[in-house]
């Protein structure tokens, strides 16, 4: 294989797992949210729990989640500072409940899809 | 932190106007806890160069500041495929026929009156642009209206698969072509021989010609050619395929048929002319002015056929290539 190759493999992997990433992002701000914390701590908490996410990905989808009426947000003052804080909203959870069901629903599929490949293989 | 401030400043200028105060305040508070956070485990002030770091790792404000945005568009990805169509279509019908015309004028200006080709080319250079940018601009403000009107969700839910057009074979030869061509060969031989059109002495209504001895070339050759096309469409009813040899003879024949047509344009084919109650010089004049603009026609005549044995070769080139794709298309569809 070549260096040409294996960069535009590289590159493809990328795509696909931020494309993969993406759904899941939803998932699990709804589900950190399920505590009030503010973006820095959010994101640290992702960062912590091995789903790193830029501030230009989260803010957005925060504001976004909000416009939606799953989070509801308020600024306070905290440390002699001005955060805004999250918190999931009552529609919030029952979305993030739903969500969580389709996940795993998800999850079981393919499972049962790579256990039939793996049979199929050999 | 003039570095953060000016940051700050500089991603706020693409901001919504609506948000800026509230996305900034943010971002902000975001970007003093991550410093905050990287000196308490330093155990000290960052540097200037640490700062630049954690700014060009939050990347270019423009970009940071458009992820605030929603997705903007002048033409969505539903229209976008109709829209390029669209494009392609005025410039393959439109576009490239001007070109064509305006190079066919541009020669035969050169070639009769000894204008500049570079002038001509300068002239060609400042016309062209002002009609494509119109043709295309006006077709661009056409697609943006309909983006953002409801044609959209109309064209997509209101169709019907009965609709569809039936799938096409380029290869096979409509019925309907044929038997043209069959009756215009037909009429177009009738026409040359019943009219005595082998004749160069020719009378009528008042007007006697002659014409050049080399018309009796170029009328067989147009009788030859007649008969020929006419046997190869009556074939062509019978078996409608194109095949690579009935590609390539019909380019042998359209190649012998534009040679003649452009011999008879640069041929000088009016020997003499004289008209019933008109003074010899006059018709004589006439005749000179018919041959002149025949002449003045050779490079339209020339453009004209070049584009015929393009579309021919073209043909050959997709009957050769297009049997592996039948194969499939008669796969995937079912048909043997």
């Amino acid at each position: 294989m070549t260096q040409g190759t294996n960069t535009e493999n590289n590159g493809l992997l990328e795509n696909l797992r931020l494309e993969l990433r993406r759904g899941c992002l939803v998932l699990a701000v709804l589900a950190e949210l399920r505590t009030e914390q503010y973006g820095y701590t959010l994101r640290k908490g992702l960062a912590d729990s091995g789903l790193e996410v830029d501030e230009g990905t989260l803010y957005p989808l925060l504001r976004r989640l909000e416009t939606q009426g799953l989070l509801a947000s308020e600024w306070r003052e905290e440390d002699k500072r001005n955060k805004r804080f999250y918190k999931i909203s009552r529609d919030g959870k029952l979305v993030l409940k739903q969500l969580l069901s389709e996940w795993q629903g998800i999850g079981k599929s393919l499972e049962e899809i790579l256990k039939e490949s793996d049979h199929g293989s050999h | 932190m003039d570095l953060i401030n000016r940051y700050l400043q500089a991603v706020k200028f693409w901001l919504p106007a609506k948000q800026k105060q509230d996305i900034i305040a943010e971002l902000s508070e975001d970007l003093r806890s991550q410093i905050e956070d990287n000196e308490t485990e330093l155990g000290r002030k960052l540097n200037e160069a640490e700062i630049i770091d954690i700014l060009k790792g939050r990347g270019r404000p423009i970009l940071v500041a458009n992820r605030f945005r929603p997705q903007q568009f002048l033409i969505g990805p539903v229209l976008f495929p109709i829209y390029v169509f669209v494009l392609k279509i005025v410039g393959a019908f439109y576009m490239v026929p001007w070109i064509l015309v305006w190079i066919g004028i541009a020669v035969s200006r050169a070639a009769h009156s000894g204008e500049n080709l570079i002038q001509a080319a300068g002239s060609f250079w400042t016309a062209f642009w002002p009609m494509a940018f119109s043709m295309i601009g006006s077709i661009t403000i056409i697609f943006a209206i309909l983006e953002r009107v409801q044609v959209k969700s109309m064209f997509l839910e209101q169709w019907d698969p009965r609709k569809l057009p039936p799938v096409r074979d380029p290869n096979r030869i409509p019925l309907s072509n044929s038997i043209a061509e069959v009756v215009v060969n037909i009429v177009f031989c009738t026409w040359l021989i019943g009219g005595a059109w082998y004749q160069t002495a020719l009378h009528f209504s008042g007007v006697n010609i002659t014409l050049a001895p080399v018309w009796r070339y170029i009328f067989w050759g147009f009788v030859l050619i007649a008969l020929f096309n006419t046997a190869a469409s009556a074939v062509n009813l019978f078996r409608p395929y194109w095949t690579s040899v009935r590609a390539s003879i019909r380019l042998a024949s359209d190649l012998v048929g534009g040679t003649l047509f452009c011999w008879l344009m640069k041929a000088n084919i009016l020997a003499a002319m004289s008209i019933a109650n008109v003074a010899p010089e006059k018709a004589a004049h006439i005749a000179s002015a018919i041959n002149w603009w025949s002449a003045k026609m050779f490079p339209f005549a020339i453009v004209a056929c070049v584009l015929i044995l393009v579309i021919n070769a073209y043909r050959i080139f997709r009957v050769g290539t297009s049997v592996a794709s039948g194969i499939a298309l008669n796969a995937a569809t079912g048909a043997h």
